[in-house]
């Protein structure tokens, strides 16, 4: 049985010593968004969207990075939490493009899901957009760098699961981007295999499969609350 | 009690070249003293000083090295973050230039009382012409026995702002890209190579051996009730003479930037430099010190021909582009700020952009990863807050 207790959204509640307090609060049913998060891999804490409010704590503090300690009071879903969500949200649209209608991933985009989830209104924060051209020309992937939201999970995943680094960053501050070796597109005869990794845990359409003749959309239709 | 000399002490009176010069100004006596102390001794004597770090953020420096001291490993790092990178910023390299054996020797009493057997000095690189004086230093004290069983290294920046910042400069020793961790694990528990390691600014690691020397309860005398013992200043902007001041910890902003710097027709004086906070002339007789404005000691002065507006652009651009890119508040926030600022500048800015600069703000202080992006709004809602006018002003229509 668990050895550490908390407060959790004001119900006590007890979690094992190494625990996040993400994974203690999804143990206890409770949900917090996540983008970047990916289990059983180190954290990446980039993407903010899990922050909670720990009481003593002057900022919010990512709770899939933050391990738990002894008599933590916890709150994941005030609306102090609730309004960063939204406008965290609202950044990562911000440079995103507007083309949900033609994207392939618009029936399972995760950012659509969050967004949807946290009922983020008309984005407040318009930026330029990113642009960069579409890589297709390999036959296992296609990458849209112009819907990336920097969430790492590729960069990630490629190295912890596949033992490989596909993928690195390059650049910094806005023009900060997600490089294939140094930084040229994927092209015909790349190393890359068709492992699928990266395009499985891509939370946007920047990543996908090239679409096969007679293939559907994936994922169920997504209503859009509001 | 307004100027007093503890860190600049030696600053113009050695030769930064020359270690005997030194050693005749008590040079390397609280290396000697320190080691035959016990570690918590030294420790003790830190903490009753009340030294908090100097680097901005103002740590207890005490209870860092303490946490340092009790983390079990082995292998432990001291490290002394001459990345002076804050805008407005340059007592960093004055004292490396006057006197680089007191940081040498504050490292070295750090590296015994932490239990480190390395050191590092990081060093940004626009300051690389100070690495043969620095290098001079470390091997001039190698060669006189003071640093046996302590190797000092010297590790140079690229050139970015954000590896100021404790864990990015981790990051950029270990030789990967420049970006902050999420924390904890502090560095004091897992820091440089997961290692616990113990990382300081120059100006507190000169204010150790002095400590060591003469006691925490000396050094407790000076300063305020949170704020101890003195603080190196670097005034500059629109003053009459720029420069390097170290006075007493709260002593007024005024007696600095009026009597001593000479600045006259103030409008504004920003604390802290970019991701300082920026007060305006009414505020002057505020303290200096911890619990009021510090920062790591920058002070920019604008006087009345300056605008907000103009001023406020260039830091959001500034910080825009040195985020590391890593977190969204800070990467996709400081895009839309310098954005939002740039139309307001023209006078093409939209009423309802005040309101969400506002919240914007709220949301990078609060959810930011490191210190960039939690600090880096404070020009805009400091502005908001003083000089609401000149953001109305530049709103379209208007």
């Amino acid at each position: 049985m668990g050895d550490i207790t908390l407060t959790m959204n004001g119900a006590a509640i007890s979690g094992r010593e190494g625990m996040t307090i993400l994974e203690v609060a999804r143990e206890n049913g409770i949900d917090i968004p996540t983008l970047c998060y990916l289990k059983e891999l180190t954290p990446i804490g980039a993407c903010r969207l899990c922050v909670v409010e720990v009481e003593g704590s002057r900022m919010l503090v990512g709770s899939c990075h933050t391990p738990i300690a002894p008599g933590m009071v916890i709150q994941t879903h005030s609306p102090k939490v609730l309004e960063v969500r939204r406008v965290l949200i609202e950044l990562m649209m911000a440079s995103h493009p507007d083309s949900c209608i033609v994207c392939e991933a618009a029936n399972c985009c995760e950012l659509r899901m969050r967004a949807t989830d946290l009922e983020v209104g008309l984005p407040r924060f318009r930026t330029r957009l990113r642009y960069f051209p579409l890589e297709d020309e390999n036959s296992n992937i296609i990458r849209d760098m112009s819907k990336c939201i920097l969430c790492r999970r590729c960069v990630t995943a490629c190295y912890n699961t596949e033992g490989k680094k596909m993928f690195s960053l390059a650049y910094r501050g806005f023009e900060s981007k997600v490089i294939y070796d140094l930084d040229k597109p994927v092209g015909s005869d790349e190393t890359c295999r068709d492992c699928d990794t990266c395009i499985s845990l891509c939370p946007t359409g920047a990543l996908r499969q090239p679409i096969k003749f007679g293939q559907r959309k994936k994922g169920p239709v997504l209503y859009v609350k509001g | 009690m307004p100027q007093a000399k503890i860190v600049l002490k030696n600053c113009g009176i050695i030769d930064p070249k020359d270690i005997n010069t030194y050693r005749t100004k008590d040079g390397f006596k609280a290396l000697d003293k320190a080691r035959g102390m016990t570690a918590a001794g030294v420790i003790n004597e830190i903490k009753t000083s009340g030294l908090r770090g100097r680097g901005g953020a103002g740590f207890p420096c005490g209870v860092k090295w303490e946490g340092a001291r009790n983390s079990p490993g082995d292998e432990k790092y001291v490290i002394c973050n001459a990345d002076e990178g804050e805008v407005g910023t340059f007592k960093d390299r004055y004292i490396i230039q006057n006197d680089p054996f007191s940081l040498v020797e504050g490292l070295a009493i750090a590296g015994y009382t932490v239990g480190a057997r390395q050191g590092y000095i990081y060093l940004r690189a626009e300051y690389s012409y100070l690495l043969g004086l620095l290098r001079g230093a470390i091997d001039q004290a190698q060669e006189a026995g003071y640093l046996d069983g302590f190797n000092i290294a010297i590790r140079l920046g690229a050139g970015a702002y954000i590896c100021g910042e404790e864990s990015a400069l981790m990051e950029s020793i270990e030789g990967k890209r420049g970006e902050s961790r999420y924390r904890p694990p502090f560095p004091t528990v897992a820091g440089l190579w997961q290692k616990p390691t113990t990382i300081n600014n120059v100006e507190t690691l000169m204010n150790v051996a002095q400590i060591v020397l003469n006691g925490g309860g000396w050094y407790a005398q000076m300063g305020t009730e949170r704020s101890k013992g003195t603080k190196v200043f670097s005034v500059s902007g629109d003053v009459a003479r720029p420069g390097v001041y170290e006075m007493v910890l709260g002593s007024p902003l005024r007696e600095l930037v009026e009597g001593l710097a000479g600045a006259k027709d103030i409008k504004m004086i920003q604390i802290g430099g970019a991701t300082g906070r920026i007060i305006p002339y009414d505020m002057i007789d505020t303290p200096l010190a911890f619990e009021s404005y510090l920062g790591a000691g920058a002070i920019t002065v604008y006087n009345k021909s300056r605008d907000v507006l103009d001023i406020v652009g260039r830091t959001m651009e500034f910080l825009a582009e040195e985020s590391c890119g890593k977190c969204t508040p800070c990467r996709q926030g400081m895009e839309w700020m310098v954005e939002v600022l740039g139309r307001f500048h023209r006078g093409e800015g939209l009423a309802r952009d005040i309101g969400y600069m506002e919240v914007l703000a709220d949301t990078m202080a609060l959810s930011s990863l490191c210190g960039l992006g939690q600090a880096a709004p404070f020009a805009v809602v400091d502005t908001l807050k003083y000089f609401r006018s000149d953001y109305e002003k530049g709103i379209s229509g208007k």
